[in-house]
This record gives C-alpha cells, structure tokens and sequence, in this order.
C-alpha cells in the first residue's frame, strides 16, 4: 500500500478545522474588525478547503502508484456488537470512484469558498456561512470516502443537516404572508430528505441480514456469490429466517431508490429543492446543484453490482427490475421537471428545477446501467451547474446593488413588488455584466447540449446508450424519447432563461443600473467556464472510429471501482447493457439538432416578449402547460392536502384524543370520578348508614334493655344486701334440694 | 346436759339472722356495720365449733383469717363512712344512692 | 447461603446518605454551603462509580462485587447487591444524571433548599439501589422508595398543578407496583427453600412455569406504567410539565429507565416462553408509542410537554428493540435508554434554562432566540439532532441497533412490517423536533421580552458539555459501550433457551413473493 494513502484521514481533518475555527473564534474576528475579520474567516475556510483538495490529488497519485487498486484505510471501530455478528468501522475506501468524487467536491467546493468570500462580504453572520461550508465539505467527503453503507449515511444524513442549516441561513427572513420562508424551507428540505433517509435505514438493515456485512465489498463480493451459485433462497445471517434472494434484492435496490429520491430530488420526494434556493447562492450552487445532490447518483453507482444483478435477475423471471424503475423515475423526473421550468420566473428556480431534470438524467443513467456516463454527466454537471448558479449569483448581486442605487438615488423610493431573483424584471444584462454574461452564456450551452460544450458530451453518451440497448430491452425506447424530449425542455428554457435575462430592453430601473461584480467573484466564473467547456475531454468518445490517446479517460478510471465491467469481462452477468464506445453520429446529431432548434425557438418566442415585467408569459398560451404543471402539482399535493391533514390530524390526536379523551376523559372522568364516587358511596352510604347503622343499631337496644334493667338499681345499700341474701337463699335451696328431696 | 354441737349450731343461726335482718333494715350505718361483724362472728363461731368438734385445727386457723379480714373491712368501711358524714353530714343509708341506675 | 461483602457497592448506593447526614446535623448551613455539600457529595459518588466500571470485567457474564448478607433470613430474603452488563450503564446514567441534576438546580430552587437537596440525595439512593439490587424484595424496596423523594421533588417545588401531578404520579406507579409485588411474592414462595434472590429464581423458573403468562403481565405493568408504554403513558406529562426542571431531568433521566431494566432485569429471564408469546404484542404497542408519541408531540404548544411527548416516542424504540429478543435490539436498547437520558435530560435542562429567565414554557412566547441567545441556540440544535438520530451524534446509534435487532426478530410476523411502521418514528422526530427548534430558536424576535435574554452562563454551558460529551462518545466510538454490556446480554438471550428464538423457522416474505 502506497504511504500516500495514510494521508486519506486529513481530508475530513482540514474541513473540520475550519469548522473549529469558525464556529469557535471566526464570530469574534469578524465583530473586532470587519475587514480584517473577514479575509482571516473566508480565507481560512478557503485554505482548508484547498488543503483537503490537495490531499485528494495526492490520493489519486497514490492510486495511479497502486494500480487503481482500492485501498481501505481504517479509522476506528463504530458499531461492534459481537453478540449480533456485527461490525461497522469508521474506514475510508479510496478507489476511483470515491477519488473522483472527492475531485468534484473539493474542487468545485474550493472554487465556491472563493466565490463566497466576495458574495458573502458584509453578513453579520459571515463566519457561521463558513463553519457550515466547511461542515458541509466535511460530511460530503465522508459520504464518498466511507467503506460500508453506514458511513456513507453518515455523510448522507451530515450533508441533508448542513442544506438545512445552510438553506435557512437567514432565517429570520419572512415571506410576505408573514411565514418564516427560509426556514420553513429548510424544514422542508430535512423532512423531505427524512424520508428517504428512512428508507435508507431499512436498507442497510436488510442489506445487513441478507449479507452479513454492509462494508461494500464484502455485500458485493456476498451477493455475487449467491448469484453465481444459483440459489433461489438466502437464510439471513445467524438466523433460520430464509428470503429470496431475489426479493430481497429488489427490497434493497428499491429503498435505495428511494433514499436516492429524497436525496436527489427526484420523483416523488423533489420538492424540496426548489424551495432549497431560498439559501445563500453560493451554497445553492455548491450543495443544491453541483454535490449534495448528486449523492443519490453516487449510491446508484456505489451499489451498481445490486442493481445490475437485480436485472439479471428480472431479465431470466420477466418481471419488472429494481433498475427498471431507477430508469423510469430518473426519465420521468427528467421530463416533469423541465416542463415545470418553463412556468417559473425565478432565476434560480428555473435552475433548480433543471437541476431536479439533469439529476434526473443521472438516476436514469445509473438505471440503465450507463454508470460511467451517469458519473461523467454529474462531473459536467458539477462544473456547469455551479458556474450557472454563481453567474445567477452574480446577476442577483448586481440587480441587487442596482436596486440599492435606485432607491439611492430616488431617496427612499422603494418600489414594492421588486425581486432581485425575479426575471421578469431583468433584461439587457449582457452589455452591463460581460463577464457574467459569457460565463453564463458557456454553462447554458453547456447544460443545454449544445457542441462542444461539456454537456453535450455527457448528454449525449446517455442518450446513445438509451438507444444503443432499445433492441434488447424495450423499456429503454420509452427511456429514450422521455430523455430527447427532457433535453429539448432542457434547450428551451435555458433558451429563454438566456433572452430574458440577458437581451432585450431592461424591464425594471435596477437592471438598467446593474453592473458587473467584484473580481472575486467573477474569476471562479471563469474558471467554472472553463472547466465547463472541456470537461467533455474527461470521457471523449471515438469519434469515427478515430481514437485519441484521452478518450474514454474516466471509463478507464473508474472500471477499476464499477465492478459491472469486471463481472461482464468474467461472464457472470451476461446481459448488460453496454454504452457505445464512439460517437454515434445520429443520436449526437438528433440531440444537438434538437437542442439548437429549441433553443432557437425559444430566442424566438422571447424575441420581444415580455415587453414589461407584467406581461403574461408566451408559453401561457400552450394548453396545459401553465395550468397543470406551472401550478406545482405535487408540491400542491403535499402543501394543500397532506401537511394540512396531518396538521389536523395531529392535533386531534394531541388535543382531542390524547388529552380531551385519554387524560381528562379517561383517567380523570372514568377512573378518578369512578373512585372518588366509589368513596363517596362507602362514606356517606355504606359506611353512614351500613357499618354506623350496625354499630347504632347495637347501642340503641343495649340501651333500650339497660332502661329496663335499671329500675333494679336502687343504689340503696339495703337492697343490694337483700338481693345478695335472696341470691344465697336461692343458692343453698338448689344446693340442698337433692339432700332435702332424698 | 352438755352443750352438744347443735347448741352452737343454733346460736350462731340465730346470731346471723340478727345480723342479717340488722343489715337489712337498720338505716345508721354504723349498726349496719356492726351487724356485718354480728355476721361474721356467728360464721367464725361456727368454725370454732366444729373444729372442736371434728378435731379438725383448720377451722380455727380460718377463724384467724376472718378475724383479718374483718379487721381490715372495719378500717376501710369506717373511713368510708366518715368520709360520706363528711360530705352528706349524715350516715343514714337512705340517703345515699349514688349508684342509681 | 453463602455471604459475600465487597463493599463497593454499598458505599455506591448509600453514599449519599453521608451528605443527607451532613444536611441534616449542620446548624445554620447557608444556602451555598448546603448547594455545595449535594454536589460535592453527588460527584464523589460519580467517582465511586467510575472506580466500579474501572473495575468491572467486560467479559464476565455474571454479577460481579456481589455483596450479599441475609436480611430476613426466615423468608429467605437477602441484602444482595451486585452488578453486570445490563446495570453498569444505568449505574454510570445515574450518576452522571444526579450530578448534572443537582448542579442545575443552583439558581432554580429558592425556597426550602435543605429539603430539596436532602430528597434529591435520597432519590439517588433509590434510583442506585434499584439498579443494583439482585434481591427481588430489595429490589422492591428501592423501587418503591424511589417514588417518596419524586413525590416531594413534584409537590413542592413543582409548577402550577404539582400537588395534581405529585399524586397522579404516586398513585399511578403505585399501583402498577402492585401487582408486580403479588409477582414477586407468588415466585419467592414457590421456591424451596425460599428465596428471593434474583439468580437463584432464574435458575428456579421451571418451578412457576406453569403461571409465567401471569407473572410476566405483572411484572409488565409494573414496567409498562413506568416506562410508560402506550397505553400507560398518561402520568407522564403532568409529572413532566410540572416537575421543576431538575426533576424532568431525573424523571426523563433515569426513572423511565428503571422500566426498561426491569424488563430485561425481570421478564426476559424469569418467564422466557411468555417474553417471546408477548413479544409481538409488545412491539405493536412499543411501535404505537413510537408514532403516536411523536404525533402528539408535534401538536404540543408548551415545549416541555412537547419533550415529555417526545420521550414516549423514544421509550417506544427502547422497547421495540427489547422485545426484538436479538443480541442487537436488547443491546441497542439499552444504549438507547442511556442516550435517552441523555438527551432528553438535556433537552428538558434547556427547557428549564429558558423558564427561567422567561417564567413561560409556551412556544409562542418564544421565536427568534437564536439571535439573542446564538451559543445556546447551537449547544441545542446539537442536542435537537441527537433526539432526532443523527447519524454520527447517540441518538442514531441506538435507534440503528433497535432497528436493526428489530428486522432480525423471530417472533414479529413478519418482522418487515414492525420495522418499517418503527421507522416512520425517524421521520416524524425530525417533523416534531424541528418544528419546535423553529418555532422557539428561528425568525426574527417577536416578543419584546426575549430581547432582554442573557445567553447561557459559564454554570449551565459546563453542564451541557456534560451532555454533549456523551452525545459525541456515543455517536461515534459507541464499540466501548457495546462491549460492557455484550457477554451479559448474549449470555441472557442465550439461557433464554426458548424454542422460538433457538430454532428460528421462518420464511422471509415480502410483498408476495
């Protein structure tokens, strides 16, 4: 084992530093002296941010060293109890998988800690912004770096605390109905994740009675074990209890699903995430957009050798797999997502629900067994997304500050109505904001498709692989006209997004006063817009048969942890579907052909429409569209019906049931009236007239007798003496009388 | 003639009697007391003579007894009945019926 | 029988009583002085129990610094003490919870300070002779005893309906109590010779097999009111609510505990086959609490009541995991009873360092604290999230090891169902628990009083570290905790040796297939 790899406990070591730091002394730095305060808080936070991603690319050296053979470093022990068989250590796996994950954290991560230090600038509560950043880098690594499916919860459930604590950073906000919004968004964003993260636990529980283990490899090597020798029965360990082995796949594969919903906002479970933007950008971009919620990919991918055997499994009986629905969900989410994009106004809440589309994307990916494009789209997908969401950071500063001058300006006109999120009222930004401008135009091409951005490249290898696999498994043809059809959505927002921000007529005084941001804040555009146009190198099909030296690069790297590719090469799994090697020229040409076409639509249909921030929108004229999907109908579901229900429910079961019958009813009326009439009963009926009645009863004829046997008593001496004399007369007659009769 | 058992017997029958009837209807109770000890003298002079008679000492050692008994009767009743003068100024058992039902 | 006289844990249960002494012959002892004297004497008392588990064998199953004298020798009733893997962790909650309790109760108690103090030594005594006690009528003694101090701690010092509360507690654990008494004397006669003694009954169980189902409902009452499982919760939030905050402490603390141990202390050994005929039912209403506490939590306005609530949502995972009959739900069971100590201690702590500054435990009076009290708001988010299980902090270990014995149990049929309706509880923590940390710690302030509020002082921020020492310990190096308690617990599952659990014949089903 290479000695690089013992550097691999500094990665959660850096972050956490930073969070001592900041949570501890930062506040005080920050109070003394602003300005100083600030660079030491952002800057340190950054460092240890950097740090950790240094460590991470001496990590991968140290895999290139090792043969990108995995290596398992152990922390300590967790959960032992040996009396069950069980064992849970703290243990960091570094493979490719894990190593190119951390990439995408740490470095995406230090990019947005860069970026912050100049969004951030002025918070009162700066430094708390930073332990949290840091927290957050600190669970995500956890997630990716953990050896068994407990850890990697750990990190699963750190990362849904920090978006909690990071969404209802300003908490004290109000929406202007008087609820508290950020924070009940953030509640929101926890219990929603809850949910899966329930589901979660039951899997790694079942996963843990099915295999012994849950430490990856040893449930890997457990399961393919079992698949090889056929049987159709597992006994759960150290029991009699006997499962199908197929069933308890599906179980295991299933409730990962759905933690992978919650976590990344897929269907049903998506909720969340739009409301989630209420957060700082910044942190939107690092934690809503380019990492946390990729986590749900990653366990798809982590757990591939499940789900791949799930559908070996379903393919030999005909019915449906655990991979299936992966599939299905991920393209429907896809699809319901990008068509709700089109209804909404809020520049970060058309990102996010093109987020919510692209993870969907992803999960669909990983369903149909694409693993390296579903992680090659989340690396691309990291890199645009984030840039997106700072540029929309940008914008929304720059309005922001627009607005300020306005009202400066106007003395005190503060017009009502006004968002700095809201694009209706933005407008000719492009000639204002330059830098953001070009940076943003790179991520929108990027997410949009369009060649040779980072996100064509990506996308594409998706939808190859949908259509490649169509023949052999029918479903997949489904899979591919809700993914084109998704991509298309995909063009035609961000088409719009485009003109309407950026082109056109500024529609509010503060778009026309807005201007470019700090330095600090546009250089990790640039580099994301970078990132974002040759990101697509990382895993560069064959194009025409032609084959560079970097193609394919991150398959390569990541067949060495993704052990489908190792169990298709040793024929245990004989059906799998294979993603094409090379450009398949027609789906490429299909898709950036779709993509331009929407786009080009969609520049069209905006062209000069909204004139003014109050004009309907033109999409409004398509039926169903604004009435179906702008009206959030899940969410709907939820907000109207179910939290109302369970509101009422609860406090019907609290207040009436609980309380009203089971405490005062119950106990006080039933039980303690039941008593105390029982004891009133005995006092003053049984016990007055029963037992004193007795008792009375008793007296009275004792006295009564005593009256009549008291006229005896004389009290004259004289009688007594008589009495007595009589009694010894009468005594000596009985006495004599047999004498006397004899 | 010679004073056989039967003498005694009579006399100490009529001594009782005397006795008992004082008892029973004299009001001093100094007399009533007197014919207590009338009473009782008769019984021991039936002891005594028995005893004579039947050779038997028992019955001069239970004249002993009484004789104690009587004695002892004599000091607590005559403390008694100087206590009741001393508060009804009179000893007429008449006049004393405190334990009246 | 044989005596035996280590001493060490005597001088455990019964040194408070040295500072009881001291209380009570000190003529004109000040207020400071009689505070100090409690605590002095509850923390010597930590460190005989340090110096116990420093010298308890992890891998002995058995009781170990036995002390054992006759009693009442006629009756075959023993002075007994004695200590294994399923007390030491109770022992080392009670001591740390007394403690952090007496020393929290330094500016919240102003009048009657002697008494107050003398009952709180005393409870300890109780609570410490009902853990360690291996005689079953001594055993009874302190559980009874335990409930004189509780009375007055309710009683006098506590909120608007304590005497109410002070006698709905008495009377309720009373008379469950019982009927765990008849228990006991029925087993103690059908002995020969007769005897009391815990062990020796264990070994005797076949002499009262034939009447265990009755038995076992005995006990379980006794157990069930204490606990309190659903349907025997009621007492709880009157003695919670009205409790001054020291005792919520305790109550939450340790008392509830003293259930749970005697499940496992009594019912699991002594009527094996009953333990795993009345598991299913058991779990049902364990699994009931979970959901139904947490829902009636979540509706709560008042936040101590909201946290009493709380408690039997968090009881019911204890139990579950309990009647799971496996190594990992008992073990995970017990933790989580520690945990549950912990946490909902604290929770109830930082209940009471608001009363007192505010007088209110209304949740609308509060709102925006987080602002005006920003060290205090993060020390109780931290605990928030351990009472939620967070992974990583204790609450979540437990909960995992429950859950997990729970998927594993052999008499739930099917185990699945329990354990997903079981885990709805996870969920439902976190709506109840973050509504309240929302609607006391979030937003902008809206009462004008809280801006007055001093953020939490140097006395209460060490007790809290207390608490979240154990909440990180536990969270994440819980192997330590597991192994004192692991030999002890297999070991009694072990000499269960009940047909159901050995030969585990089952089939697995799920969603038909």
């Amino acid at each position: 084992m290479n000695e690089l790899f013992n550097l691999a406990p500094l990665i959660l070591v850096f972050p956490i530093i930073g969070v001592l730091f900041n949570g501890l002394v930062g506040r005080r730095f920050v109070d003394h002296d602003r300005k100083t305060g600030e660079r030491w808080s952002g800057w340190f936070a950054t460092i240890m941010a950097l740090s950790a991603f240094v460590v991470v690319v001496l990590l991968n050296l140290a895999l290139h060293a090792n043969h990108f053979h995995a290596e398992t470093v152990m922390l300590w022990d967790w959960i032992v109890i040996p009396g069950q068989g069980l064992s849970i250590p703290w243990a960091m796996q570094i493979d490719t998988l894990s190593v190119a994950m951390m990439l995408v954290v740490t470095g995406v991560g230090s990019i947005i800690h860069i970026y912050s230090i100049g969004y951030m600038h002025g918070d009162p509560d700066y430094s708390r912004y930073f332990a949290y950043l840091n927290l957050f880098l600190f669970f995500m690594l956890i997630l990716v770096a953990g050896n068994n499916y407990l850890v990697l919860f750990v990190g699963w459930e750190g990362v849904g605390l920090c978006s909690y604590l990071l969404i209802g950073f300003w908490h004290e906000r109000l929406a202007k109905d008087g609820t508290m919004k950020n924070a009940n968004a953030a509640r929101k964003a926890m219990i929603a994740n809850r949910v899966g993260d329930a589901a979660m636990i039951l899997g790694i529980i079942l996963t843990f009675w099915v295999f012994g283990s849950v430490e990856f490899n040893h449930v890997f090597e457990e399961a393919i074990h079992i698949f090889e020798s056929h049987e159709e029965m597992v006994t759960l360990v150290s029991t009699n209890i006997e499962m199908a082995f197929s069933t308890a796949l599906f179980a295991i594969t299933v409730l990962f699903l759905i933690a992978a919903t919650g976590k990344s906002a897929q269907l049903v479970l998506h909720v969340w995430l739009p409301d989630a933007m209420a957060g700082p950008t910044p942190a939107s971009s690092l934690i809503h957009a380019a990492t946390m919620v990729t986590s749900g990919i990653y366990l798809i991918v982590r757990s591939n050798v499940l789900y791949e055997l799930s559908r070996a499994l379903s393919v030999h009986s005909g019915t449906i797999s655990s991979s299936d629905i992966v599939a299905l969900v991920g393209a429907s989410t896809a699809l319901y997502a990008g068509l709700i994009a089109f209804t909404q106004y809020d520049i970060k809440k058309v990102l996010a629900y093109s987020t919510v589309s692209q993870l969907g994307f992803m999960i669909a990916a990983a369903g149909m067994g694409a693993y390296v494009a579903a992680m090659f789209h989340l690396i691309t997908h990291a890199f645009f997304k984030a840039l997106l969401f700072m540029g929309a950071g940008s914008v929304i500063h720059g309005m922001e500050h627009g607005h300020h001058e306005v009202a400066h300006g106007h003395h005190g006109h503060d017009d009502d109505g006004f968002d700095p999120q809201d694009m209706r009222y933005m407008g000719g930004l492009r000639k204002l904001m330059p830098v953001t401008f070009w940076t943003y135009l790179v991520g929108a091409l990027a997410l949009a498709g369009i060649f040779p951005f980072a996100g064509f490249w990506s996308k594409d290898e998706i939808l190859a692989h949908a259509n490649a696999n169509q023949g052999e498994y029918g479903l997949f043809l489904v899979l591919f006209i809700l993914l084109a059809l998704a991509a298309v959505c995909t063009a035609f927002y961000m088409g719009r997004q485009l003109r309407m921000v950026f082109w056109g007529q500024p529609r509010h005084e503060a778009a026309r006063h807005a201007h470019e941001s700090s330095p600090i804040m546009t250089f990790p555009l640039v580099l994301l817009a970078v990132f974002g146009t040759v990101a697509g190198l990382f895993n560069l099909p064959k194009v025409l048969t032609l084959e560079f030296g970097w193609s394919l690069t991150l398959e390569h790297w990541l067949e060495h942890s993704i052990q489908t590719f190792e169990l298709m090469e040793e024929g245990i799994l004989a059906h799998v579907p294979h993603t094409p090697t090379s450009l398949i020229v027609e789906v490429a040409a299909l898709s950036l052909g779709l993509a331009l076409v929407s786009m080009g639509l969609a520049f069209y249909v905006y062209r000069d429409k909204p004139k003014t921030a109050a004009d309907p929108d033109p999409t409004q004229k398509i039926p169903g569209l604004w009435s179906v999907f702008g009206r959030l109908p899940i969410d709907s579901f939820y907000m109207k019906l179910l939290v109302p229900w369970f509101n009422r429910f609860s406090a019907w079961l609290g207040f009436k049931f609980e309380w009203s019958f089971w405490h005062d009813f119950f106990h006080e009326r039933v039980i303690r009236d039941t008593f105390v009439w029982f004891a009133d009963l005995s006092a003053n009926v049984l016990d007055a007239q029963g037992v004193d009645g007795i008792v009375n009863g008793l007296g009275s004829v004792t006295r009564w007798l005593a009256d009549g046997i008291r006229v005896s008593q004389t009290g004259y001496a004289r009688t007594y003496a008589l009495s007595v004399f009589l009694g010894t007369v009468v005594l000596l007659i009985y006495f004599l009388w047999p004498y006397v009769m004899r | 003639m010679t004073a056989t058992i039967d003498w005694y017997v009579a006399l100490s029958a009529i001594l009782f009697t005397i006795g008992a009837l004082g008892v029973l209807l004299r009001r001093s109770a100094i007399i009533v007391f007197m014919c207590i000890e009338l009473m009782l003298n008769s019984a021991n002079l039936l002891f005594v003579a028995f005893a004579r008679s039947l050779g038997d000492l028992h019955g001069q050692v239970l004249v002993f007894f009484v004789i104690v008994v009587a004695a002892a009767e004599v000091a607590v009743g005559l403390a008694l009945i100087v206590t009741i003068f001393r508060t009804k100024r009179s000893i007429n058992i008449d006049e004393i019926n405190l334990l009246k039902g | 029988m044989e005596s035996e006289f280590n001493g060490l844990l005597t001088l455990l249960t019964f040194f408070p009583l040295v500072g009881v002494l001291i209380l009570l012959l000190w003529r004109g002892v000040s207020d400071t002085q009689i505070k100090w004297t409690a605590i002095i004497t509850s923390a010597v008392t930590l460190v005989i129990s340090v110096v116990v588990l420093a010298s308890f064998r992890a891998g002995d199953p058995g009781l170990q610094m036995v002390d054992r004298a006759a009693w009442i020798p006629s009756w075959g009733i023993s002075y007994y003490m004695g200590i294994d893997g399923i007390s030491i962790l109770m022992v080392l909650l009670t001591t740390i919870i007394s403690l952090l309790a007496i020393i929290s109760s330094w500016s919240a108690i102003e009048t009657q300070v002697k008494q107050y103090y003398i009952f709180m030594l005393l409870l300890q005594v109780g609570m410490m002779g009902v853990f360690l006690a291996q005689d079953m009528f001594l055993f009874y003694v302190f559980w009874e005893f335990t409930l004189i101090p509780m009375y007055f701690l309710i009683g006098i010092w506590g909120g608007g309906r304590r005497v109410y509360a002070a006698i709905k507690f008495f009377l309720y654990t009373m008379a469950g109590s019982l009927l765990m008494l008849l228990a006991i004397l029925y087993m103690g006669l059908q002995t020969d010779p007769i005897t009391f003694a815990i062990p020796d009954l264990v070994a005797q169980r076949a002499t009262f097999a034939g009447v265990q189902n009755l038995l076992f409902i005995g006990f379980f009452v006794a157990f069930a009111i204490k606990v309190p499982i659903f349907p025997f919760h009621s007492w709880l939030p009157d003695a919670h609510t009205e409790a001054p905050t020291a005792g919520s402490v305790i109550l939450a603390g340790i008392l509830l505990k003293m259930g749970t141990y005697g499940l496992i202390r009594f019912n699991l050994p002594l009527f094996p086959q009953a333990s795993a005929d009345f598991a299913p039912y058991i779990a049902v209403l364990a699994i009931i609490g979970i959901i139904y506490g947490a829902i009636v939590a979540f509706a709560q306005q008042d936040v101590k009541k909201l946290v009493a609530y709380s408690s039997i949502s968090h009881l019911g995972f204890v139990v579950l995991g309990i009647f799971s009959l496996t190594a990992a739900g008992v073990q995970g069971g017990i933790l989580q009873g520690f945990n549950h100590g912990i946490s909902s201690g604290a929770l109830f702590f930082i209940v009471g360092i608001l009363y007192e500054q505010r007088h209110t435990r209304e949740m609308k009076e509060y709102g925006g604290i987080w602002k005006v009290m920003p060290v205090f708001s993060v020390l109780t988010l931290i605990i928030v999230l351990s009472s939620m299980g967070l992974p990583g902090l204790n609450g979540f270990v437990g909960e995992f090891t429950i859950l997990l014995g729970s998927m594993g149990a052999a008499t739930f049929a099917p185990a699945w169902i329990y354990t997903a309706f079981a885990v709805t509880g996870v969920i439902l923590a976190a709506v109840y628990l973050l509504w309240m940390f929302q609607r006391v710690f979030l937003g902008p302030v809206t009462v004008e009083a809280n801006n007055k509020l001093r953020d939490i002082n140097t006395r209460d921020l060490f007790v809290m570290c207390v608490f979240l020492l154990f909440v990180f310990w536990v969270g994440i190096a819980p192997s330590g905790f597991f192994n004192l308690m692991d030999t002890s617990v297999t070991t009694l599952l072990a000499d269960m040796n009940v047909p159901e659990l050995a030969q585990r014949v089952a089939t697995f089903a799920l969603l038909g297939q």
